[in-house]
């Protein structure tokens, strides 16, 4: 039985249910009935599986930890349902079927929404974990069992493949009494919000199975992620992808963390993305990757505002909302001259609060405190734990800016220092 | 159990008298889906049955009509009772017990017999006014957008007030009815004689009848315009009495229909093929006015039928894929429910206009089709209404259920007996 499957990470509920459950000497014992889950931040974990057996009336329970395996069939660790109790529900737990599939999923307002057609599983080393909710067409004609047909169709047809329409867990609250499952967020910011974000629970995969999981996400989403990853786990997420995936990924990073994630990868693998980035963004990365990481030069980012001393407050304001969604550090604005020289500092506060004609030089902070490319991390962590500010602009040995730190980026290099 | 019926409906009468007008308002306030539903069920197609039956049979038929009753109440009130106590309607609770398979399918078949009735309806329209002189060309598509319009721009309750004012357009058969002075006292005999010859012909007809009075959307259509109505566990006992209510005016009008062809049509040995035929064979026997007022009913009806069908599709097919439905939103608010609605009126009145349309064997697997989905749906029902986790106290009792056990075996054998000959 040694065949190599493709990881099977993600499982859907009706997969699952029907399964023949085989014991460990290669005997039926059953057919799934139903899962049973804990509901656990964040993703609620399969407990158990209820089933009915030859040998006794009432289902009975199996626990999570008897299941080997479920490729095919479901393999168990047992070989007769005799020691096995009946369904015993513990406080905290569900029937997946009983409970939750088929129920009405309504918004905050209490608006219908659709149904929950299926349910998809993450299958990680520690267990199965409920992810998504599936309210899609697609898990409807799954459920009824003509998905390879309409597949089919569809593909043959018009070459279009009908995708599943997911809502994570996290947005689900399910009202036991009430019958229905109820969303935290109004129905129309349900095509807003992101189905897959698993950054949680990525970390605990193993090297396969976050390849898979991270494959499958888009690519917004897996630049999301990849910020919230551990370095290491970065570096083998992107090292697994060819150089035009990861790009894409990347340029949807943040600059500091993107020059981060590109000084830790192998020179070559480096330099092939970096080519097939936008030019623009390769441009500022490559500036940010010529210094050391640990000196001011590698923490800091280029992504911030400044202005010259004689714009309104007004204009200011209006550029900021303009641009506010693409900067990396918002809740400073930088006063800069003509020659960069770095003259003043103003914070998103004070920028809010001034009139709107005023000129920036009359309400900006000219004792700026700055750090020289060169300075080391526990400098610059000095300086933030003496100022008490979020984020310290990098000048060079003439003053003129060139870019931030952000406390969160100076976290990044500390932090694995930390304790040792 | 028709005693005991009629002592109830007895009983309640002489509580209203008793307690005065105010509770008679009251009973107004909560009326509405039973009376609705039960009267759609004299549809076109109804109308055509029941004419049928009086032209080729005379008044040896219309004993049915008592039995038929009965069993309307005992399947009508049960629905009331589970969109009352549940909240839900019918498919909604189908799906959450039975799953998306079945639900799936069962929605599919529901979607093409009520298509195949809209259909009907709408063939109605076209030949009552074909009567009144008036093009279908000009008709159909004018009474499609009226029912669209009503519907889309209405809110439950004024919908309500216009279908209730469509029951009392049903009159207009009582009047004809009493417009040809028939003889009273034998029909009085042939009312309470069971009379059934085992010809295919009139079994055929019997069979006919009872599928047209007791049809698979009404179950559905019943039970979510109740939960759209927002009638609560208190006030079942006035959604009990609007299901009785409703069953017994509508067999009141089909005996006045079946009577009234029978007196005329039937002892002149006319011979007719739709409602449209009847309608017009009455002009030299019982007068234009009785003539016009069938036409008008039949037009009534079907118009009704027209929009209550395609709610009915609707609400159902809604309930059972879980998305918003009900007449107090706007379109943008829940676009599949009236998405769904608009399309089914487009599609029914779009192909009665389409030139060489077979109507006849529309009407008739349509029919089959309502046949074969009928046990289902009330087996179905049955499974529901005993479930206490949905039920809790208001599950049937033994003696309710004997009586709607039998009721329903009597029912799918009937449905059985019609789908299988339809085949052979």
């Amino acid at each position: 039985m040694a065949i190599n499957h493709e990881p099977q990470v993600f499982l859907f509920l009706s997969r699952i249910l029907g399964k023949k459950i085989v014991g460990a000497e290669g005997k039926v014992l059953g057919r799934v009935y139903d899962l049973t889950a804990e509901f656990v931040e964040p993703y609620p974990v399969v407990t158990g599986l209820v089933f009915s057996s030859a040998q006794k009336r009432n289902p009975v329970f199996l626990p999570w930890k008897d299941v080997v395996d479920l490729a095919r069939d479901v393999s168990v660790a047992i070989n007769s349902t005799r020691e096995l109790s009946t369904l015993n529900l513990r406080q905290g737990e569900l029937l997946l079927r009983e409970d939750l599939l088929d129920k009405q999923v309504v918004d905050t307002d209490g608006a219908k929404i659709r149904r929950v057609n299926d349910l998809q599983f993450l299958k990680t080393s520690h267990g199965l974990h409920l992810v998504h909710v599936d309210v899609g067409f697609r898990g409807l004609i799954r459920r009824v069992g003509l998905i390879k047909p309409f597949d089919a169709i569809l593909q043959s047809l018009f070459d279009y493949k009908l995708p599943n329409q997911l809502i994570s867990w996290k947005f689900v609250q399910p009202l036991h009494s009430l019958d229905l499952l109820r969303l935290n967020i109004t129905q129309n910011r349900l095509g807003q919000i992101h189905p897959a974000d698993l950054a949680d629970i990525l970390e605990d995969l193993d090297i396969r199975q976050r390849g898979a999981v991270f494959k499958a996400l888009d690519v917004e989403t897996a630049a999301e992620t990849l910020e919230e990853t551990d370095p290491k786990i970065q570096v083998s997420l992107i090292n697994d992808l060819n150089t035009a995936e990861a790009s894409d990924i990347i340029e949807e990073m943040s600059l500091s963390e993107a020059a981060d994630l590109l000084g830790d990868l192998p020179k070559a693998k480096a330099e092939g993305i970096l080519k097939e980035m936008e030019k623009e963004i390769a441009d500022d990365v490559k500036e940010l990757l010529t210094h050391p990481e640990r000196e001011a030069g590698g923490m800091m980012t280029t992504s911030y505002l400044s202005f010259r001393p004689s714009t309104t407050v007004g204009e200011a304001l209006e550029k900021f909302r303009q641009e506010a969604e693409d900067i990396d550090l918002v809740y400073y604005v930088y006063v800069t001259d003509e020659e960069d020289l770095l003259l003043g500092v103003i914070s998103l506060r004070d920028l809010i609060l001034a009139d709107a004609d005023k000129r920036l030089e009359e309400i900006m902070d000219d004792r700026v405190i700055s750090v020289k490319l060169d300075d080391k991390d526990d400098t610059i962590a000095e300086h933030f734990a003496k100022y008490a500010v979020t984020a310290i602009p990098v000048v060079d040995e003439n003053d003129r800016m060139q870019g931030t730190i952000l406390f969160r980026n100076l976290l990044d290099v500390v932090a694995p220092h930390l304790g040792k | 159990m028709v005693g005991k019926m009629t002592e109830k409906i007895g009983h309640i009468a002489k509580d209203l008298f008793k307690k005065g007008f105010w509770k008679l308002g009251l009973f107004f306030a909560f009326i509405g889906p039973g009376i609705i539903t039960s009267n759609v069920d004299n549809d076109a197609g109804g109308i055509t049955t029941y004419s049928l039956a009086g032209a080729q049979y005379g008044l040896s038929l219309i004993w049915i009509l008592i039995p038929i009753t009965v069993a309307l109440i005992i399947i009508q009130e049960m629905c009331a009772r589970m969109g009352v106590v549940s909240g839900k309607g019918l498919s909604d609770l189908i799906r959450e017990r039975f799953g998306a398979k079945i639900t799936f399918y069962l929605m599919i078949i529901l979607l093409l017999a009520n298509l195949g009735n809209t259909l009907c309806e709408f063939a109605g329209i076209a030949a009552s006014m074909e009567i009144f002189g008036v093009s279908k060309y000009i008709s159909v598509p004018t009474g499609a957008f009226f029912v669209w319009w009503l519907v889309v721009k209405g809110n439950y309750k004024s919908v309500e007030k216009a279908f209730l004012l469509a029951c009392v357009f049903y009159l207009s058969y009582v009047i004809s009815g009493f417009l040809v002075n028939p003889n009273w006292s034998e029909i009085k005999t042939a009312a309470i004689t069971p009379n059934l010859q085992f010809d295919s012909g009139m079994l055929t007809m019997a069979i006919g009848i009872i599928g047209t009075t007791i049809a698979p959307w009404m179950q559905f259509y019943l039970q979510s315009s109740i939960v759209d109505k927002g009638l609560k566990a208190e006030s079942y006992k006035y959604a009990r009495m609007d299901v009785i209510f409703g069953s017994i005016t509508v067999n009141v009008v089909a005996f006045f229909i079946i009577m009234l062809c029978a007196v005329t049509l039937f002892q002149n040995g006319l011979k007719i093929e739709t409602a449209k035929d009847a309608a017009l064979a009455l002009a030299p026997l019982a007068g234009s006015y009785a003539s016009l007022l069938f036409a008008f009913g039949l037009l009534n009806a079907s118009l009704f039928a027209a929009s209550i069908l395609p709610l009915s599709t609707a609400y159902t097919i809604c309930e059972a894929f879980g998305w918003e439905a009900s007449l107090n939103t706007k379109f943008i608010e829940a676009p599949q429910f009236y998405g769904l609605y608009s399309l089914m009126i487009f599609l029914g009145a779009g192909i009665i206009l389409l030139p060489n349309v077979p109507l006849i064997a529309i009407m008739y697997y349509s029919q089959v089709i309502n046949g074969i989905l009928l046990p289902f749906v009330l087996i179905f029902m049955l499974l529901l209404i005993n479930d206490k986790r949905i039920m809790g106290n208001f599950v049937n009792s033994r003696l309710m259920n004997i009586v709607s056990w039998a009721t329903v075996v009597i029912l799918n054998g009937l449905s059985v007996a019609m789908v299988v000959s339809a085949f052979f």
